[in-house]
């Protein structure tokens, strides 16, 4: 089972990418997706950005169950 | 009992016209209710950068969440302040310098309660909707990516 994976704004740029599918067989906790994904992209390290799992920002414990839908987030530029 | 809310539309295609804000206005005179409303316009400056002078901003959004941000932000304003009702308009894709990409339009019995829930609402936007703005810098097709502060 998979993750639905999205990149906003400069982290789009930053992983070449709007979105991609993850097979990830476990459970991750958003603080493990938080170290896969900047292991994966490197230069993501030097980036402030959020992490929204089913459309709700999520802090590093909360756990992801399968199949979720992950959007990395820069700074809101709205208004 | 409580009213439902449902809810709306904010994204919009490139700049908010003037005329789109007149008319909304209008739209409003056969709700006799009313006694106030707050506008609050957002418009893209020409700010100076190195490399050159903004010239637009290109907004994206995370929109299925920014949606559900705007809902939360609809109902907590009605429950918050005493409103009649509230229109919130944001720009997608490019605004150029000098043209509207927010629109805020609330109406109220009593004025206070509609600039109170204006400046509410601005301050939740911008800390909390998922939009990206990307500005345009000089003629060379420069850009930066923009900031809430």
């Amino acid at each position: 089972m998979g993750l639905h994976v999205q990149y906003y704004g400069m982290l789009a740029e930053v992983t070449g990418q709007a979105e991609e599918n993850w097979l990830e067989s476990g459970r991750l906790t958003v603080g493990e997706f938080r170290k896969l994904v900047t292991d994966k992209y490197p230069e993501l390290l030097g980036k402030k950005f959020k992490i929204a799992v089913n459309r709700r920002i999520s802090e590093d414990l909360a756990p992801i169950d399968p199949q979720s839908e992950i959007a990395l987030l820069p700074p809101f530029a709205g208004g | 009992m409580e009213k439902e809310h449902k809810p709306r539309k904010v994204f919009v295609e490139g700049p908010i016209s003037p005329d789109f804000i007149a008319k909304s206005i209008a739209s409003h005179q056969s709700k006799t209710n009313i006694g106030a409303h707050a506008i609050f316009l957002g418009q893209i400056r020409a700010d100076e950068k190195e490399g050159g002078v903004v010239s637009g901003i290109e907004y994206t959004a995370y929109e299925e969440m920014a949606n559900d941000v705007f809902y939360e932000i609809r109902e907590a304003a009605f429950s918050k302040f005493e409103l009649t009702c509230l229109h919130i308009y944001h720009s997608l894709g490019l605004v150029p310098t000098g043209e509207i990409s927010l629109f805020i339009f609330v109406s109220s019995p009593h004025r206070r309660a509609a600039f109170e829930a204006s400046e509410f609402i601005v301050e939740e936007i911008k800390n909390n909707a998922p939009i990206f703005g990307k500005e345009l810098v000089g003629e060379g097709g420069d850009f930066q990516w923009k900031e809430n502060r």
